[in-house]
């Protein structure tokens, strides 16, 4: 179990969402990328270009800013406030497009990845999560009910909540 | 105020147990998380789990076993009295029953095994309601190997194995992780 020690000194930041690709492979990278791309960052969905190849998906730098947040930097990713510095920033690049498993590792978040129909997660850092619970801030979310109404913590703000998780299984 | 929040894929699996039979005058928000987002967020890894949330969106209580009767008491060894007083004493009294450490204490954080899991979790459903059912069943084997702690992965995804989550993979899963040391209880 990690510590809160290292929870506390993590770098990014805590809204980091979970985003979800699927492209159509392509072949030719040149600066450009062919290729839709379907993202799912948290709970919005985006279109962007991507090519897949090897074991990770590639995508032009302002693609990647647009699906995710993140901005590559010579001296590493930003997104708002919050920067990632990496050491040698050509690790993330491969013909000038962006290496999406590269970036996952740079910021220490899980990538999953189903090639042929291109399917790809960006998950949430330990490090986030973590450092998010030990804020002891319940975290804010929006969920439908049975008959499809938008539901939010923040609907019963200034009450006590009893969040009660269950399931059919 | 209770806020139910059902981790389930299937609309109807969860329609089978939210009728309201025998009819109740309790009314609360009951949510469908089919991306388990919630249980990912507030680091729920089994059901049923209770966290309490103050009247400023401050956790008060973490992730903790919650049963509302003892009929599986044999089996999970939780009285669930303590549960229902301790909340009566918070909820009536205004008495919260953790400080801040005790409840950092008793948090189970994640790792980076953990989020791997969940990731590989998440696409296994993507693939799964696109179709791929063998795509999908490789990515549930990984998640399930990276988070053996989770029961919303592991048990979670029974149903969508084509695994019955009151049979034999089940008890076989339990046996596995009552041998582990029961990861992710009592933190």
């Amino acid at each position: 179990m990690p510590d809160h020690a290292n929870a506390s000194t993590c770098r990014a930041t805590v809204d980091s969402v979970l985003t979800t690709l699927e492209v159509r492979p392509v072949h030719s990278i040149h600066g450009v990328i062919p290729g839709t791309a379907t993202l799912v960052v948290a709970d919005d969905t985006v279109e962007v270009n991507a090519a897949e190849r090897d074991r990770t998906l590639l995508l032009a730098p302002a693609e990647l800013t647009r699906a995710t947040g993140w901005e590559l930097r010579p001296d590493g990713l930003c997104r708002g406030q919050s920067c990632v510095p990496v050491r040698d920033p050509d690790v993330l690049l491969v013909d000038g497009a962006v290496d999406l498993r590269a970036v996952a590792e740079a910021l220490h978040q899980p990538f999953a990845f189903e090639p042929g129909p291109a399917i790809a997660v960006l998950g949430d850092s330990a490090m986030a999560v973590s450092e998010q619970m030990a804020s002891l801030r319940a975290p804010g979310f929006t969920l439908p009910d049975l008959d499809g109404n938008a539901v939010s913590l923040s609907d019963f703000v200034g009450r006590k909540k009893l969040l009660l998780a269950w399931s059919s299984w | 105020m209770l806020i139910a929040i059902a981790l389930d894929e299937d609309l109807d699996a969860i329609l089978h147990w939210a009728r309201d039979d025998p009819p109740s005058s309790l009314r609360y928000p009951l949510l469908v998380d089919r991306d388990l987002r919630v249980a990912e967020l507030y680091g729920i890894l089994n059901v049923p789990t209770s966290v309490w949330i103050d009247e400023e969106d401050n956790i008060v209580r973490p992730p903790a076993l919650a049963w509302a009767d003892d009929a599986y008491r044999e089996f999970h060894g939780i009285d669930s009295s303590v549960h229902r007083e301790a909340l009566r004493r918070w909820v009536v009294d205004g008495i919260a029953p953790l400080n801040g450490d005790a409840i950092r204490d008793q948090q189970w954080l994640s790792t980076p095994e953990l989020q791997a899991g969940r990731a590989e979790r998440r696409l296994a459903v993507h693939l799964l309601r696109d179709g791929r059912p063998d795509a999908a069943n490789r990515h549930f084997e990984r998640a399930i190997e990276l988070a053996p702690e989770d029961w919303t992965i592991q048990r979670g995804s029974m149903p969508l194995r084509g695994e019955d989550p009151f049979g034999p993979a089940f008890f076989a899963f339990y046996q596995r992780w009552e041998a582990a040391g029961r990861p992710g209880y009592g933190a």
